[in-house]
Order: structure tokens, then C-alpha cells, then sequence
């Protein structure tokens, strides 16, 4: 299995492009951090709290964020092969042996990505640094020390986490009757499983946890950071929250479309895949729904931190300090977050490619598909922008609140268009050159 | 010679091909999948098209549906030539004026046995007249069945709405390709019976392309293929007879190669 593994790779470049991307860029990123912890050790005293904080705090929640991506890269993979596992099984492959198949494939395709994210972290981390250095966050009294422990120890856990996916995944695929999934009817009409119902639900109610936190408890605190720590990442949680529950809510949410765009051939074709595929599709809306709350949430948060920090009081001075790592792990985030929704929209519709030839042989013109595509993309988009910034709510609210401004932050408020247009822009546009590749 | 005239003026047969080559590649390594085939089909005729795996059949049915365009010759739809139109056309074409029913069956995953059967109309910008659609699953039998996606339909039921999605539109002309490839015999006779009753009940004119003589042995006729040109032709075809032409023509590719 594990040759026939390294063989079904080289025939699925796009899919194994899609997985490595992801898991480099996420080893890249999280091994740039762990960097910096263990650079700590070694440190000036003066420094050591504040790389811990950089490396450890701020480095875990992009590792939230990698972890979740690169888990939902895989299972879309994965996903994508029930039909391939059905005729492994028909010629006489156990499930466990396509299990096998999909497992290794994943990891083999996660160790290389992360191994190359290691070598990229081991520039990445020294430029971290020096950044922090020459912003003045770190004395000159402390240098980059890091050996190959801490990046590796990063990428060990991404392919863990990748093949953990990809086994979770894999049990899909080789769920039920071989001869069943040979069939070309391919709507997997499933529920959610329970524990990612439990997952989305314990994820958003610690987001508005920590919203409640903020307000009644850190928010009356004398230090000025104290709310921030609560509420920075109550839009990252809440929005991971939302993401795992994308399948159910692209479902619901969708429903109602369906008069308003069935009214033309592609309309018709794309509001009937969103509800009825929307397992699938919710592959694109989850990476949304992140990039919007973590994005808005954040950078919000940073805006009324700014101006409202003379009021709250700044006894340590580091309020520049704060401002800069906040900037920096936030563009970071953003930055990955909208990879992903460009890799995860590319991924689902490059794998329609089959369903496109067969509507193009049935007389729907090249115009109608990619408008079906594009439109599908849009209302995935617009969808996972109101979810995000329910989930951004989570953190600006409470903040914008102990700040003083009210409910609704004093200013920024082009932000939210800004970001939405972003993805609507981003998501729309991977799916309009996707489709380019998929049709003909 | 004078009747022949005659009719070809008094009655446009529903498909014609003249001269249709299809070379795939180009230079040395070119391979001709069809070399100058001429045939006209009668409207409310039954048509099975058969020969040996690389005579050119499934290439014939591309040509002739708009998928692949031919390299030279005129493929005439009623008698209107649609071998030069753009791409576009073609598509609208393949819409309107043809029913395909596929070895695959290609329903559309996620769209009911209805709304499978209301595409073309759908796609066309028109609103499927639901009377019609009932009236065509009705017509293969699977009137309760409209609500189901295909992934509940077994393959047979799949291939009916496929049929019913073929005939809605009252085509000029009924493609099939392996429509019985995919399927048990027993479910496969279902088919063929399906197909037979629409040329004699609705006089759907079909071209069926097939390597199985029980499937051919329910067309009107049976033109074979090899090496990408007409090789004979057989009226009234019983499966013996088809079967025996068959291994007649596997020898004689045999001995050619």
C-alpha cells in the first residue's frame, strides 16, 4: 500500500499541492514562533517574559489556526476519494488497506511539507527577532538561540495532526457497502459527528466565555492588558467554533436562497449544490468564516486599543510593544487564513471537474458553468463573512465596551467592508480560475 | 432510384452524416478514428451502431452530438448542416435538439429524478413545464420517484431518469450511448424496452451505440463499424445473427493487424 501510496501522488498533483501548501506554510509559521521560546531560555532577563508571551501565547493561536486548516486541507483530500476507495475496494482492497493508502499519502505529503517548513522557519525565526529587535521589544543584550529542536518539534506535531486527519477522513471513505460508493451518485448525505457538533458548540460558547469575562470580570481590572488577554482571542475561537459547524450552517443558511437565485440555469444549478453538497462546500466557507473573525476581531481590537490607551491608562509604556507583535501575528494570520480559502476553494472546485464535463455534454454552455461557479463561490462567501463577523463580534464588543466607545468601536468601521470585500474578492477569484482549469 | 429521390425530398431524415473523418493527432503518429462515414437516419427509425473496441463508434456519436468536432464531411441535423457552428451553438444544440443517454447515466448528483429531467429546459432559460417532466418519468415508470436524488435510484431507475431526461424535449434525434454497459441483464432489458417503446410509441427517432447483440437486436438496424468505416449493415437483427457478424468482423480486424 504504502508504494501504491507514492504512486496515486504523482497522479494527484493538485490535491497533494493543496495539503503541502497548507502544512508548509503552517510548520513555517508555527516553527518561527516556537523559535522564539526557546530562544527565552537563553535570553536577557528583560526579554525572556516578553518572547514567551511572542513564542508561546501568540504562537499557539496561529497554531490554532494552522492545526485547523491544515486538518480541513486533508479531510477535504480525503473527502475527495470515496469514489477511488470504492474501486480499490471492488478489486478486492480491505478498508483498512485504503485506509492505509489515504493515511500514508497524507503523511508523506505533510513529512516532506514539513520538513521544508523547518528550513524556512530556521530564516523565518533569526527574522522574527530581529524584527522584535529593531522594533525595540528586545534589549541587544539578547540574541536568536535556537537549535533544530524547537522547529522540529513544531513539524512534528503538523504531521500528526495531518495524519490524524486523514485518518479521521479516512473512515468516511471506506465507510459502507464497496459497491455503493463505486456508484456515480456521489451526495454524501451525512450528518455532522458528534463530537464536531460538541467541538463547534464547546469552542463558541468559550468565545462568548470569554466575551462575558471581559466585560464583568478583566475589564475592571487595573491593568490595562487584562481584557485583552480575554478578549484577543475569543474572535479566533469563536470563529474555529462557527467553522466546525460550516457543513450544518452552509445547509441552513442556504435554504433560503433558493428562490431568490433559481430563477436562472446556473443560479438553479449552484443553490441546489450548496444545499445538497454542502458538506463539501463548507470546505470553502470554514476558511472564511476564520479569516473574517479573526481579521475584523483583531484588528478592531488593535484600533480601540490605540486610541482609547491614553484613558486606560499605560503604566508600563509597552503600549508600542503591544501594537507591533498584535500587528504582526495578525497579518500573519490573515495572510495564512487566506491561503487556505484560496487552497480549500481551489481543492473543491478543481475536484468538480467530472460533474462540469458531464453538464457541458448535457448542453450547459461554458458561460452557464462558470457562472454557476462563480455564483456558488459569492454566496459561500458572503455567507462565511456574516458568520465571521458574528465571530469577530465576540472580541471587539466586549472590548470596544471596557474601552468606553459603546457597543460599537468609535472608529475603524471601514474595516469590516474592507475585509469582507477581501474575501469576497479572494474566494470568488480562486474559484473563477479554478474553474477555468476544471472546464473546458 | 427515382423513389430514393423522392423521399429524401418529401421526408429530411431526422440525422445525416456525409463524409464524417475524425483523425485524432496529427503527422505520423495520426490515427484515423472515422474515414469519410456516410449514413442518413430515418425519422422514427432505431439505429444501432456496433463494431470491435477502436472501430470509431463512441467517436461517431462525439461528432455527432458536437462534443468533438469532425476533421472533415458535414453532420446535418434535420437537414440543417451544425458542423461549422461555434462551440456555443453546438452547446445549444446538444440542449434543445438532442436527447443523450450515457453509460454512465450522468445524472447530476445533487439534483433530484425531476429536477435532473427539467435541466436541459432549465439551462435553457426556459421553466420546465412540470406536466411534462411527470408525464416523461411517468413514462419510464418512475412517476414516484420524482423527489429521490439519484444516489437513492439503483442503477436501472438511474438510467431511466436518464431516458426520461432524453426524451422531455421531444429531440430530433435520441443519442445512446452503452446506455446498458453499466447495467445487469435483466435490468438491461428494462432499458432497451424503454428505448424501443419510444421509437414506436413516440416515433423518437435513436441512435444507439452498443457492443452487445442482445441490446442491438432491439434496434431496426444495425450499421457496423471497423477501423472507422462502415463495414455492413443489418435489417432487422436478431442476436444470433448480430453476434456471428461480430465475430466475423473481430476476425477480420484480427487478420488485418
Amino acid at each position: 500500500m504504502k508504494a501504491l501510496a507514492v504512486r496515486s501522488l504523482r497522479h494527484r498533483y493538485p490535491a497533494a499541492v493543496a495539503t503541502f501548501i497548507a502544512a508548509l506554510l503552517g510548520t513555517a509559521m508555527m516553527a518561527s514562533f516556537a523559535t522564539l521560546v526557546e530562544s527565552a531560555f537563553s535570553a536577557h532577563e528583560d526579554d525572556r517574559e516578553l518572547l514567551i508571551i511572542m513564542g508561546g501565547v501568540v504562537g499557539g493561536w496561529s497554531t490554532v489556526i494552522v492545526l485547523f486548516s491544515i486538518a480541513s486541507t486533508v479531510g477535504i483530500v480525503a473527502e475527495q476519494r470515496v469514489r477511488e476507495a470504492g474501486l480499490l475496494r471492488t478489486i478486492g482492497a480491505t478498508p483498512k488497506q485504503v485506509r492505509a493508502l489515504i493515511v500514508y499519502e497524507a503523511m508523506v505529503v505533510t513529512l516532506f511539507a514539513a520538513a521544508a517548513g523547518v528550513v524556512v522557519a530556521l530564516a523565518g525565526g533569526p527574522a522574527l527577532f530581529d524584527a522584535l529587535q529593531r522594533g525595540n521589544l528586545i534589549t541587544s543584550a539578547s540574541s536568536y538561540d535556537a537549535s533544530l529542536a524547537s522547529p522540529s518539534m513544531a513539524a512534528g506535531v503538523v504531521v500528526v495532526v495531518g495524519t490524524v486527519a486523514a485518518w479521521i477522513s479516512s473512515r468516511r471513505a471506506t465507510r459502507g457497502a464497496a459497491t455503493f460508493s463505486l456508484r456515480q451518485a456521489e451526495v454524501p448525505v451525512r450528518r455532522l459527528r458528534w463530537w464536531r457538533i460538541l467541538l463547534g458548540a464547546l469552542l463558541i460558547a468559550s468565545g462568548l466565555a470569554s466575551a462575558i469575562v471581559t466585560i464583568t470580570v478583566t475589564g475592571k481590572a487595573t491593568d490595562a492588558y487584562a481584557a485583552m488577554q480575554t478578549s484577543g482571542s475569543a474572535s479566533i475561537v469563536a470563529g474555529v467554533g462557527l467553522a466546525a459547524l460550516a457543513p450544518w450552517l452552509l445547509r441552513v443558511l442556504a435554504t433560503p436562497l433558493r428562490p431568490l437565485l433559481s430563477g436562472s440555469g446556473s443560479g438553479h444549478l449552484a443553490v441546489q449544490n450548496l444545499t445538497r453538497r454542502a458538506g463539501v462546500l463548507a470546505g470553502m466557507l470554514a476558511p472564511v468564516i476564520v479569516f473574517v473573525s479573526t481579521a475584523v476581531g483583531t484588528l478592531l481590537m488593535v484600533g480601540i486599543d490605540d486610541r482609547t490607551l491614553a484613558a486606560a491608562g499605560d503604566p508600563e509604556g509597552v503600549g508600542d510593544t503591544i501594537a507591533m507583535i498584535n500587528a504582526v501575528v495578525i497579518g500573519m494570520i490573515s495572510l495564512f487564513s487566506l491561503i487556505m480559502v484560496v487552497n480549500a476553494t481551489v481543492a473543491v472546485v478543481v475536484h468538480r471537474r467530472p460533474e462540469l464535463d458531464r453538464l457541458w455534454r448535457l448542453g450547459a454552455t461554458a458561460r452557464q458553468l462558470r457562472t454557476s461557479v462563480v455564483l456558488e463561490a459569492v454566496v459561500v462567501a458572503v455567507l462565511g463573512i456574516g458568520l465571521g463577523l458574528l465571530g469577530a463580534m465576540a472580541t471587539a464588543v466586549p472590548y470596544s465596551v471596557v474601552r468606553h466607545e459603546g457597543l460599537v468601536p468609535n472608529g475603524q468601521l471601514w474595516l469590516p467592508p474592507f475585509i469582507s470585500a477581501v474575501a469576497v474578492i479572494v474566494t470568488a477569484g480562486a474559484a473563477w480560475g479554478a474553474q477555468r482549469r476544471a472546464a473546458r | 432510384m427515382p423513389s430514393v429521390v423522392c423521399m429524401v425530398v418529401d421526408d429530411t431524415p431526422a440525422l445525416a452524416v456525409e463524409g464524417l473523418t475524425k483523425r485524432h493527432g496529427s503527422g505520423a503518429g495520426a490515427v484515423d478514428a472515422l474515414v469519410g462515414v456516410d449514413l442518413t437516419f430515418a425519422r422514427g427509425t432505431f439505429t444501432a451502431i456496433m463494431g470491435p473496441s477502436g472501430s470509431g463508434k463512441s467517436t461517431f456519436l462525439a461528432c455527432v452530438a458536437g462534443l468533438e468536432r469532425p476533421t472533415s464531411g458535414r453532420v446535418l441535423l434535420e437537414g440543417t448542416d451544425v458542423t461549422g457552428w461555434d462551440e456555443t451553438r453546438r452547446t445549444r444544440m446538444r440542449r434543445d435538439r438532442i436527447g443523450f443517454v450515457f453509460q454512465d447515466f450522468s445524472l447530476i448528483p445533487y439534483l433530484t429524478a425531476q429536477e435532473n429531467v427539467a435541466l436541459p429546459a432549465k439551462l435553457a432559460g426556459r421553466r420546465a413545464e412540470k406536466q411534462a417532466v411527470q408525464l416523461a418519468l411517468a413514462r419510464v415508470g418512475l412517476a414516484s420517484r420524482a423527489e429521490h436524488l439519484p444516489s437513492a435510484l439503483s442503477g436501472g431507475q438511474q438510467q431511466r431518469v436518464a431516458i426520461a431526461r432524453a426524451l422531455v424535449a421531444q429531440p430530433a434525434v435520441m443519442l445512446a450511448d452503452e446506455p446498458t454497459g453499466a447495467l445487469d441483464s435483466a435490468t438491461a432489458r428494462e432499458v432497451l424496452r424503454l428505448l424501443r417503446s419510444a421509437v414506436d410509441e413516440l416515433g423518437q427517432t435513436t441512435v444507439m451505440v452498443t457492443h452487445d447483440p442482445l441490446a442491438a437486436s432491439y434496434a431496426d438496424k444495425v450499421v457496423f463499424l471497423v477501423d472507422g468505416r462502415v463495414a455492413g449493415k443489418m435489417a432487422a437483427p436478431s442476436v444470433d445473427a448480430v453476434a456471428a457478424q461480430l465475430a466475423h468482423l473481430d476476425q477480420l480486424v484480427g487478420a488485418g493487424r
